[in-house]
C-alpha cells in the first residue's frame, strides 16, 4: 500500500495545528498537541531528508520550555502563590517569585515548541520539489528562481569547496579577514558567469517569449482591494469591538485577493508531468482534520465546555477544564503518523 | 500614465500594511485600555500578523515579479540566491557567535547595484531558499522576508546620493555601504522581536503588558531590547560592517561588470523569405 500523503493533506494538518496551537493555552489541551507532534516526529523521522542542525529538537524544545518559565519567572512578580522572594529594593530581580508566573512562562514555551515541532515535520517530510510545487501558479517567475537556487546550491558548496583547495595549494591560509577575498571573490563571479550562460541556454530555449508582463491593472486593484480590506477588518474587529463585521471584512479581502490569484494563475498555460493521487489515507486524516476544527469552533460558539479552551496561570493557579470531546478530537493530529506507520507494516 | 502610478501606490500600500502589522504591540494596547476584549484577543494576533504580512507579502511580489522578471534576472537572481543560501547553510551549521549572518552582504550589494526591485526580490528570495534548505519554515518566515526584503530594497536609495557626491567607486561608498549595513544590522533586530516580543513576555513592569501607553510601551520595548538583544545584533552589525567593508570594492567592481554584460537583448529573427515560383 503507497502511504505518502497528498501534499495538500500536510498543508491541512500543519494549518489545522496551528489553529489548534493558536486556539488555546489549556495546559491539558496542549499536551495532547504535543503528544501528537512527537508521535508523528518519531514515527516519520526515518523518512526525514538530513538537515543541518546543531541541536537535537528535543534538546531545543526543553531549552525553549525551560528558558520561557525561567525567563517569566524572573521578569513577573505577579500571582498569588509565592515561592520565595527578594527584597523590593533590588533593582530588576527584587520581589516576589510566584508559581504562576512560571506556570504562565512553561506555557508560552509549549506553545513555541509546538509551532516550531509542526513546521520542522512539516518541511521536512515534504521533499523540496513538492514545496516548490505550492508555489501558486501565478508565481511562475518566483518558483523557477527557487528551482535554479535550489539546484544551484550543492554547486555552489561545490564550487566553494574546489577554490579553497585551490587556494590552499598556492599556500594561502585563512587566517584574518582579508585572506577569505581569494575565495569570495571568485565564487561571486563564477556564480555571475553560470548565471550568463544558464540565461543565454534559458532565452535561447524560449524561456524569454513566455516573460511576464505587468499584470492587468484591473487585477492588481482586486487584489491590493482585498489586501487593504482584510486590513481594515482586523483593525475594526480589534479596535472598535465590531467583531462580526471584522471577521466579515477579512474573509471579503480574502475571498477578493485569492480569488485574484487563481483566476490569474488560470490565464497562465502549464503542464504537469506528475500528477499526485489521492487516496485513503489523505481522507482520513483530512476527515480528523476537519471534526478537529469543526470541535474547535463549537467550543467557540458555547456547545462544549465554554472557556476550557481559554486557560491563565494568573491570578491564582487552578487546574484547567478538561473536555473529552476536545482532548478526544486533539487526537486526530496523530493520523499522519497512523497512516504513514501503515506503509511501514 | 495610470500604470506608472499604480506601481508606487501599491509598494507603499503593502509596505505600510507591512510596518502596521509589525507594529502591533504598540498599537494593540491603545485598544485594549479602552476596555474592549484584550487577553483572548492577544493570543490569535501572532497569526493574524503571520497572515497580514504574508498577504501584503504576496501581492508585493506579484507586482515586482510583473515589473523585474526577464529570463536574465530569473538566471541572475536564481544564481545569487544559491550562493546566498550556501552562506546561510555554513551559518546554520557553523554556529557562529551572535546574531552575524552573511546573507546581507550580497542582499545589500545587489540592491544597490541592480536597483530596489531586484534588492526586494533577492532578500525575499534569499530567506526563501534557505528556509526550505534548512528546514526554516514558520510562521516567522514572512517577517523575516518582508524585512529583507525591505533591506535590499533600501540599499537602492543610496545610489542618487552616491552619484551626486561622485562617490561611485571611490572609497567613500564602501564606508557608506558598510555603514548602512550597520545600520541595518541593529534595524533587523529591533524589527524582528517585535514578532515575539509580546507573545513570550510576562505582565512585569518592563515588559508588554495590555492597557498601557503607545509611550510606555515604547520605553518597556527599548528596556527589554537593550537587555536581551543588543549585544547580539552588535555582532550582526559588526559582521555586516566588516564583511562589506573588505570585501565591498572588488564584489561591486564584479557586480557591474556583469551589469554591462547582462545588457544583452533578445529579438525575434527576421522571418525566412520565401522564394517565389518555387517548383512543386
Amino acid at each position: 500500500m503507497n502511504t505518502r500523503l497528498h501534499t495538500w493533506t500536510w498543508v491541512a494538518w500543519l494549518i489545522v495545528t496551528l489553529i489548534a496551537l493558536s486556539a488555546t493555552r489549556n495546559l491539558f489541551y496542549l499536551t495532547l498537541i504535543l503528544f501528537c507532534l512527537l508521535v508523528n516526529y518519531f514515527i516519520l523521522e526515518a523518512s526525514f531528508q538530513k538537515g543541518a542542525y546543531p541541536l537535537s529538537l528535543l534538546r531545543f524544545g526543553l531549552m525553549i520550555c525551560g528558558f520561557s518559565t525561567v525567563f517569566n519567572l524572573l521578569t513577573s512578580h505577579n500571582g498569588a502563590t509565592v515561592i520565595f522572594s527578594l527584597p523590593q529594593a533590588w533593582p530588576l530581580i527584587g520581589g516576589s517569585y510566584t508559581l504562576e508566573a512560571a506556570v504562565y512562562g512553561l506555557t508560552n514555551g509549549l506553545v513555541l515548541f509546538g509551532i516550531l515541532l509542526v513546521f520542522t515535520i512539516f518541511s521536512q517530510v515534504l521533499p523540496v520539489r513538492r514545496l516548490i510545487r505550492l508555489v501558486p501558479r501565478v508565481f511562475f517567475p518566483v518558483a523557477v528562481v527557487t528551482s535554479i537556487a535550489v539546484t544551484f546550491v550543492p554547486t555552489t558548496i561545490r564550487q566553494f569547496h574546489q577554490i579553497k583547495e585551490a587556494q590552499l595549494i598556492r599556500g594561502q591560509r585563512l587566517k584574518s579577514l582579508g585572506d577569505w577575498l581569494p575565495l569570495i571573490v571568485p565564487l561571486l563571479v563564477g556564480g555571475l558567469e553560470r548565471a550568463l550562460q544558464l540565461s543565454e541556454a534559458m532565452t535561447s530555449r524560449g524561456f524569454a517569449s513566455s516573460s511576464p508582463a505587468p499584470g492587468k491593472q484591473s487585477s492588481r486593484l482586486v487584489m491590493v482591494s482585498g489586501l487593504l480590506l482584510v486590513t481594515a477588518g482586523w483593525i475594526l474587529g480589534s479596535w472598535s469591538g465590531k467583531e462580526s463585521l471584522g471577521l466579515g471584512l477579512i474573509f471579503s479581502g480574502l475571498l477578493l485577493l485569492l480569488g485574484a490569484l487563481w483566476w490569474m494563475g488560470r490565464q497562465i498555460p502549464h503542464t504537469n508531468y506528475t500528477r499526485e493521487v489521492w487516496q485513503a489515507g489523505d481522507g482520513i486524516v483530512l476527515l480528523g482534520s476537519g471534526v478537529l476544527v469543526f470541535v474547535l469552533l463549537s467550543s467557540f460558539a458555547g456547545l462544549t465546555i465554554l472557556g476550557s479552551l481559554y486557560y491563565s496561570a494568573y491570578p491564582v493557579l487552578q487546574w484547567p477544564d478538561f473536555d473529552p470531546w476536545i482532548g478526544s478530537a486533539l487526537l486526530a493530529l496523530c493520523f499522519p503518523a497512523y497512516i504513514m506507520s501503515l506503509g511501514k507494516k | 500614465m495610470k500604470n506608472r502610478w499604480l506601481s508606487p501606490i501599491i509598494y507603499l500600500i503593502c509596505s505600510l500594511v507591512g510596518v502596521v502589522s509589525l507594529l502591533y504591540p504598540f498599537v494593540l494596547p491603545q485598544f485594549n485600555a479602552t476596555g474592549q476584549p484584550g487577553q483572548q484577543r492577544s493570543a490569535d494576533m501572532p497569526l493574524m500578523l503571520t497572515l497580514l504580512l504574508g498577504l501584503a507579502l504576496l501581492v508585493l511580489v506579484y507586482e515586482v515579479q510583473g515589473q523585474a522578471m526577464s529570463t536574465k534576472i530569473i538566471a541572475l537572481l536564481g544564481v545569487l540566491v544559491a550562493i546566498n543560501a550556501a552562506l546561510r547553510f555554513f551559518d546554520v551549521a557553523i554556529p557562529i557567535p551572535g546574531g552575524f549572518s552573511p546573507i546581507f552582504f550580497l542582499i545589500i550589494l545587489t540592491g544597490y547595484v541592480y536597483g530596489a526591485r531586484f534588492g526586494f526580490l533577492m532578500g525575499v528570495m534569499t530567506l526563501v531558499v534557505s528556509a526550505i534548505l534548512t528546514g526554516g519554515v514558520g510562521p516567522w518566515l514572512p517577517s523575516q522576508m518582508f524585512t529583507a526584503g525591505w533591506v535590499g530594497m533600501s540599499a537602492a536609495l543610496l545610489r542618487p546620493s552616491m552619484r551626486n557626491l561622485s562617490l561611485e567607486g571611490r572609497s567613500g561608498e564602501v564606508w557608506i555601504l558598510a555603514g548602512f549595513s550597520a545600520v541595518w544590522g541593529i534595524l533587523f533586530g529591533i524589527i524582528m522581536n517585535l514578532w515575539t516580543w509580546p507573545f513570550i513576555a510576562g505582565p512585569a513592569d518592563q515588559y508588554w503588558s495590555q492597557g498601557i501607553g503607545m509611550l510606555e510601551t515604547f520605553q518597556r520595548y527599548a528596556t527589554y531590547y537593550l537587555a536581551t538583544s543588543l549585544v547580539w545584533d552588535i555582532a550582526r552589525a559588526a559582521g555586516n560592517f566588516l564583511l562589506i567593508f573588505g570585501f565591498g570594492v572588488p564584489a561591486l567592481r564584479a557586480l557591474r561588470r556583469f551589469q554591462r554584460r547582462f545588457t544583452f537583448t533578445y529579438s525575434q529573427p527576421p522571418a525566412p523569405v520565401v522564394p517565389e515560383n518555387l517548383p512543386g
